[in-house]
């Protein structure tokens, strides 16, 4: 019975559109061609552009002839290689399939040694194969695949609605994976980007960090410690934070202090208590760090956590005396953070506490200064060591 | 006719090997590890050991090395792949004694030229 290439066209296209994992879809492909056209074996190799080779990525058939995955490759160098990136298959085989009895004719044809030397490489990559066929996947003119396909299992010749089959299916192929390349690119490069952006935050954070001299490190610190605490609430909570939470509490961390940049370094290093001016001064940075990155509006939630990250539980912080669930998430805990980094840390005028000793004092400002929670996931992880 | 051993664990590369030997007349005997494929080498007399560095079991390393010990002159090929541990492995089968190596993703010419070559070269 006469196969309808046509409607396996069609199927093969309707799959495509669902699998985008270019490996299974090769894959699909592959174990299609196999059963459709009854081939001893099928193979596909695969242009890997870190060292410039071919390598045989799927191949289906029988025991013996079917050539393990990641067995074999082809490099640059290779005849039919050359061959196909020389785009000789336009001069010779107008239709897109290499067929060795074909191409074993040409050679008898006077088409000067350069070529017939290359066309002999041809076919004894073939032979050494197997294949009786081989067809080209290119993008625009670079080659990014190829198909190989044994002899039909019934030992006639392929008809040309089989090879135009394969042709077609090639460049279904080559699309394919030119796609699953640019995504990945593209995904590469918002990786690269984002990076990009949290490096230069950290870098205006040390720039914070810089001017006040007794707290080298505070913000790396109440960064890392407010990510473990939201990371055990969710726990605690059964309630996984999305992965947005998660970005926004690491950039307000990053930068809850940014307001101190308007601050002069007399009073963030000034040795003793700041007098009533001097505090208001301070009391401003959350506020002034707010107005610093409002126009950045991609930040808007990270700004929540650097405006009220000095609320307190009762209502009595600043800079809008925020009380309970009123104070975003995030504020509350990078306080609760920021409090005990602030705590363990030696002052001018004052030695820092033990760790032990500020997770005591943070319980017992629990409610009024902290929200409850957050202070006993605090001291869940100092019991079990974890900061 | 020359003799070759292809040890392998993986399946799929132990049948499409020894096909594509037999069809070059080798005679070929395949092992599916370290184990196998010493006792074989009791048995029979080979003119080629084509040995994967990468098993389950006993390595190929171990393999060659308890290969050599038995018969100084075995002649063996080491197959393996491009990871950094491998190549290490590498290293360590030269000093035991290996004639060569291929690295796996191969080229089928090369795997052909360099079976043949030593196969050849036995014969002489």
């Amino acid at each position: 019975m006469a196969i309808d290439y046509k409607k396996e066209l069609e199927d093969a296209a309707r799959t495509m559109i669902l699998v985008h994992e270019p490996d299974t879809l090769i894959k699909m492909i592959v174990r299609r061609i196999v059963k459709i056209v009854k081939v001893e074996h099928a193979g596909i190799l695969l242009h890997h552009k870190d060292k410039d080779t071919y390598v045989l990525t799927v191949s289906r058939g029988a025991p013996g002839l079917k050539i393990p995955a990641g067995f074999a490759r082809m490099d640059a160098d290779n005849s039919l290689i050359r061959f196909f990136r020389e785009r000789m298959d336009k001069r010779f085989f107008n239709d897109g399939a290499l067929v060795y009895g074909e191409a074993k004719k040409i050679l008898r044809k006077n088409i000067g040694s350069e070529v017939k030397k290359l066309l002999k490489g041809v076919l004894y990559q073939m032979e050494i194969f197997e294949s009786v066929v081989c067809i080209p996947s290119y993008f625009r003119e670079d080659l990014l695949g190829m198909l190989l396909l044994g002899a039909k299992k019934s030992g006639r010749s392929f008809a040309k609605d089989e090879l135009d089959f394969f042709v077609a299916l090639a460049s279904d192929v080559a699309m394919a994976i030119r796609n699953a390349q640019l995504f990945r690119e593209l995904e590469l490069e918002l990786d690269k980007k984002h990076r990009l952006f949290i490096h230069t935050t950290i870098a205006l954070a040390a720039a914070i960090d810089a001017k006040d001299h007794y707290t080298h490190g505070h913000t790396a610190r109440v960064t890392d410690l407010s990510l473990k605490i939201a990371k055990r609430l969710s726990q605690k909570n059964k309630k996984a934070f999305d992965e947005k939470f998660l970005e926004h509490l690491h950039i307000a961390g990053l930068l809850h202090d940014i307001g101190k940049i308007g601050i002069s370094e007399s009073i963030l290093n000034k040795n003793g208590p700041l007098n009533e001016e001097e505090k208001k001064r301070m009391q401003e940075h959350p506020s002034v760090g707010a107005t610093i990155l409002q126009p950045i509006k991609e930040l808007e939630d990270a700004i929540l956590g650097v405006k009220h990250h000095h609320e307190k539980y009762d209502g009595s912080g600043y800079p809008e005396g925020l009380k309970g669930d009123q104070i975003p998430l995030s504020a509350a805990i990078i306080s609760v953070a920021d409090t005990f980094d602030a705590m363990v840390t030696d002052r001018p005028y004052r030695n820092g506490l033990s760790k032990k000793e500020a997770v005591q004092e943070i319980q017992s400002s629990s409610g009024r200064q902290f929200d409850p929670q957050i202070a006993s996931v605090l001291a869940e992880l100092f019991q079990e060591n974890k900061i | 006719m020359a003799k070759l051993l292809i040890v392998d664990d993986e399946q799929d590369v132990r049948e499409f090997a020894a096909n594509f030997f037999r069809k070059r007349k080798i005679e070929v005997l395949t092992a599916a590890g370290g184990e196998e494929a010493l006792s074989i080498l009791e048995k029979e007399k080979v003119d080629l050991v084509l040995l994967d560095i990468k098993m389950a079991g006993i390595d190929g390393c171990e393999t060659l090395r308890r290969i050599k010990e038995k018969d100084k002159s075995a002649k063996v090929i080491m197959v393996t792949g491009r990871k950094p541990e491998e190549e290490g492995s590498f290293d360590r089968c030269r000093q035991l004694g290996a004639l060569d190596y291929i690295h796996k993703p191969l080229e089928l010419d090369e795997l052909e030229r360099i079976v043949l070559n030593q196969l050849f070269q036995n014969k002489k």
